[in-house]
């Protein structure tokens, strides 16, 4: 019985997978392009992580932990960390925030707010590298419109140089990068905000419920759900933000706007010595942190789901 | 009826091998349009401004018997780095490449083996030719792998300028500004309504390098090596001296306020236009204005050494090949041919009428159809251009201690917009971090490069009998 056992459920999955067959072979090209294209680059990452190579000739050296030991003492790496973190910790919540608020109003039933959501939605659809490009000059501190207005207005007497100076230019890009990534999130919102039954706000209005009111004990509490998958989409999309970063201000000035994105670049090929070891090690050391970020998030929002469950 | 119905109408199946063949096809075609076709030789280059001059050169090469066509591709010099490291690993590589790239580079790709030698098609006989090849940089083992079509006699830092602006402001528009005085009253006298006195195209930190290494040896400096004791000069007072004469404009509101945010082809446009007075470029200015701008190009005066303090010369290392044929390559022979087209006179000359940067024979650009700044411009190189030692030559070793060299960060450039951004307070004491960080990371591949068998030291950066303002000899190196 003991042999038989194994030889029978052998036979069991045996005539299983026969039997499922379609399944799995209509699953064979997803399975093996993601292995082609997410698992096997992300394997050969962290063998190249390993190596002292500049990718020209044809093997590098194998140095172990080496380029994570370096990395923990580059200050300009900790930089373009501190940097991508900046930039997720202003924008996630702004384009998250903006464009919720925008939903909600865009929802109601107000004159022109198909042109509104066009217009918003139209930045989406634009490259981002032409984009980068395009607002250099819209920003620009003698021609660009931003200045003029500001000008000529009067709110400021002297141009504000928003891609040149240090202390300005990532307040800038998150400023590009929410307002071109705005209108997906609000498409988003907007889908969200059409699960809530329109009989509570309906039945609320009738308890004398204000407006304000609507929102924070009706809608908020129902979009929680999305609130969470929306909140990690965005946070995933602040951490690669390399096209336009590279076209608006090329991690410039001094550093000042130099993601992880652009540190790895800048290593990997735009160096004078290009390290493809260490530029590897940095992204998966960075990529580690962002699905620990994710991870962390996702246990944080459930507790709170789970809450007012546990308190009911 | 039936039989008819049978012939028109596509089942799954047929429909499914149908879509997959069409893939199939589209991948094998996309393959072969990735790498040049059979019997054609490709050849990658970042030279825009010869690309017409070449690829007609070619197209009479490709009609005479036992030529070939040549594909080319002009790419930006950041993208060619990543496509070479991408081809040769794949075994893509054209057959022909420049290598837009520092000597460190060069010198790895050669000792890794990626470059064949070129046959006896190339005869480099001329003077100016023996003059320009070296031992490790250009020959190994006695075989020649490629040899510069650009002199090594030119540098970065012309100051253009708009002729009517600085009449209009009271200065000589033939003369120009020749000292830091007087481009500081220049600027002054330029700025107002709109206008600026000087752009400086920030963004671009490899430029501003060059700039600031130019300017440092303008006001009297030995360049970025003191030859004479082998040393980094980075925190020395010319440095210092140049890049505080930079923030000046700046400070005093003469600094057209983009420059931080432009780089050098988007400054020139800017500056081109009229929204500044004067700029810093290198000689390929004139061809540039020439070809986008022919209407600015006769109003655009030049002074090719702004700055220049009496009797200070550029110390320039010499010209590495500028094109190299690759290990890869199965038309070696035909490679070596087309190359062997850019050694004549007459080459020379229309490279000198391309007015990009100057040709290796320097003679050249008198007998060429030039623009007179151009001409203005080269004239001077010959007199405050002088060579350089380079260790390379003397030791081949050295090549092992440039591979592993890597790249100090920030660097002199970034230093620089550092400073424009207002991150650098401190302008001598990061100069001088940036100096001992470049010594210890040269200590420290020296280190390596000895651990791999290398026979080098830090003396080999020394050359006792180098003379500033002097050429220095090949006799010297022994």
């Amino acid at each position: 019985m003991a042999r038989t056992a194994p030889m029978g459920s052998r036979t069991q999955l045996v005539q299983q997978l026969w039997r499922d067959r379609y399944i799995y072979l209509f699953l064979l090209p997803s399975t093996a392009l993601f292995a082609l294209y997410t698992l096997w680059p992300i394997g050969v990452s962290i063998y190249f992580s390993m190596l002292d190579w500049s990718g020209f000739e044809q093997a590098g050296r194998f140095i172990g932990f080496a380029n994570y030991k370096e990395l923990a003492n580059d200050r300009l790496f900790w930089n373009a960390f501190r940097n991508t973190v900046t930039f997720m910790v202003l924008a996630v919540p702004l384009r998250v925030g903006l464009a919720l608020l925008l939903a909600i109003l865009l929802n109601q039933a107000l004159p022109f707010s198909r042109v509104f959501r066009t217009a918003i939605f139209l930045p989406v659809v634009t490259t981002a590298a032409i984009l980068g490009v395009v607002m250099r000059f819209i920003l620009d501190p003698t021609s660009g419109p931003v200045n003029l207005a500001l000008l000529q207005s009067g709110i400021l007497d002297q141009p504000v140089n928003f891609l040149g100076q240090s202390g300005v230019a990532l307040y800038t890009a998150v400023g590009v990068w929410v307002w071109k990534w705005l209108g997906i999130t609000l498409i988003y919102w907007l889908a969200a905000l059409q699960t809530v039954p329109k009989d509570l706000y309906e039945a609320a209005r009738i308890d004398g419920a204000s407006g304000w009111q609507r929102i924070v004990y009706i809608t908020l509490p129902l979009l929680t759900p999305f609130t969470i998958i929306i909140t990690l989409i965005t946070v995933v999309e602040a951490t690669n933000v390399f096209d336009l970063m590279l076209t608006l201000t090329n991690g410039g000035p001094f550093y000042a706007t130099e993601v992880i994105d652009i540190f790895v670049y800048r290593q990997a090929f735009a160096s004078n010595t290009p390290r493809l070891g260490y530029a590897s090690a940095a992204s998966l050391f960075f990529g580690i942190c962002v699905i620990a970020l994710a991870l962390l998030q996702l246990i944080i929002l459930r507790r709170i789901r789970q809450k007012p469950a546990e308190t009911e | 009826m039936n039989s008819s119905k049978q012939v028109n109408v596509i089942n799954r199946r047929e429909l499914m091998a149908g879509v997959a063949a069409i893939t199939a096809m589209a991948a094998v075609m996309g393959s072969r349009s990735a790498h040049a076709q059979e019997g054609t030789l490709a050849w990658w280059d970042h030279f825009q401004p010869l690309a017409e001059l070449h690829e007609r050169m070619w197209a009479n090469y490709a009609a005479e018997s036992g030529g070939v066509p040549v594909e080319h591709t002009v790419m930006n010099p950041s993208d060619m780095m990543q496509s070479l490291q991408l081809a040769f690993r794949s075994g893509e590589a054209p057959d022909v490449a420049s290598i837009p790239d520092s000597l460190a580079v060069i010198s790895q790709l050669l000792r890794a083996g990626r470059f064949a030698s070129l046959t006896d098609a190339v005869s480099l006989d001329k003077p100016v030719q023996r003059e320009a090849l070296f031992d490790g940089m250009h020959i190994v083992d006695g075989e020649v792998y490629s040899f510069p079509i650009f002199s090594f006699r030119w540098h970065t830092t012309a100051l253009w300028f708009h002729k009517q602006m600085l009449e209009e402001a009271g200065m000589d528009p033939d003369a120009g500004p020749r000292d830091w005085d007087q481009i500081a009253a220049a600027a002054q006298a330029t700025t107002g309504n709109g206008r600026y006195g000087l752009l400086l195209p920030i963004q671009f930190t490899g430029r501003m390098e060059a700039h600031l290494d130019d300017l440092a040896q303008m006001a009297g400096g030995v360049g970025p090596i003191d030859w004479r004791t082998g040393q980094y000069t980075f925190a020395g007072d010319q440095y210092v001296e140049a890049l505080e004469f930079l923030l000046s404009f700046q400070e005093n509101g003469t600094l057209h306020p983009a420059s931080s945010s432009l780089d050098a082809r988007q400054g020139r446009v800017r500056w081109a236009a009229g929204e500044a007075a004067m700029f810093t470029d290198g000689p390929w200015n004139s061809g540039s204005l020439a070809s986008n701008m022919p209407d600015v190009i006769d109003g655009i005066g030049v002074v090719t050494n702004p700055m220049r303090s009496a009797g200070s010369t550029m110390q320039v290392g010499p010209a590495a090949g500028t094109f190299w044929v690759t290990e890869q390559s199965q038309m070696r022979e035909q490679a070596s041919e087309l190359l062997a087209m850019m050694t004549t006179d007459e080459y020379y000359v229309a490279l000198a009428e391309r007015m990009d940067q100057p040709p290796l024979d320097l003679s050249a650009v008198e007998r060429a159809d030039v623009h007179e700044t151009y001409r203005t411009i080269v004239r001077e190189y010959p007199e405050t251009v002088r060579l350089a030692p380079e260790p390379l030559i003397r030791n081949p070793d050295i090549a092992q201690v440039y591979a592993q060299m890597r790249t100090v960060s920030p660097g002199l450039g970034e230093i620089i917009q550092g400073a424009f951004a207002g991150a650098v307070p401190d302008i001598r004491a990061t100069l001088q971090e940036y100096q001992d960080a470049m010594t210890a990371e040269r200590d420290r591949a020296i280190s390596v490069a000895r651990e791999n068998g290398a026979q080098v030291s830090v003396d080999d950066w020394i050359f006792e009998n180098w003379e500033q303002g002097t050429d220095f000899a090949p006799d010297q190196y022994s």
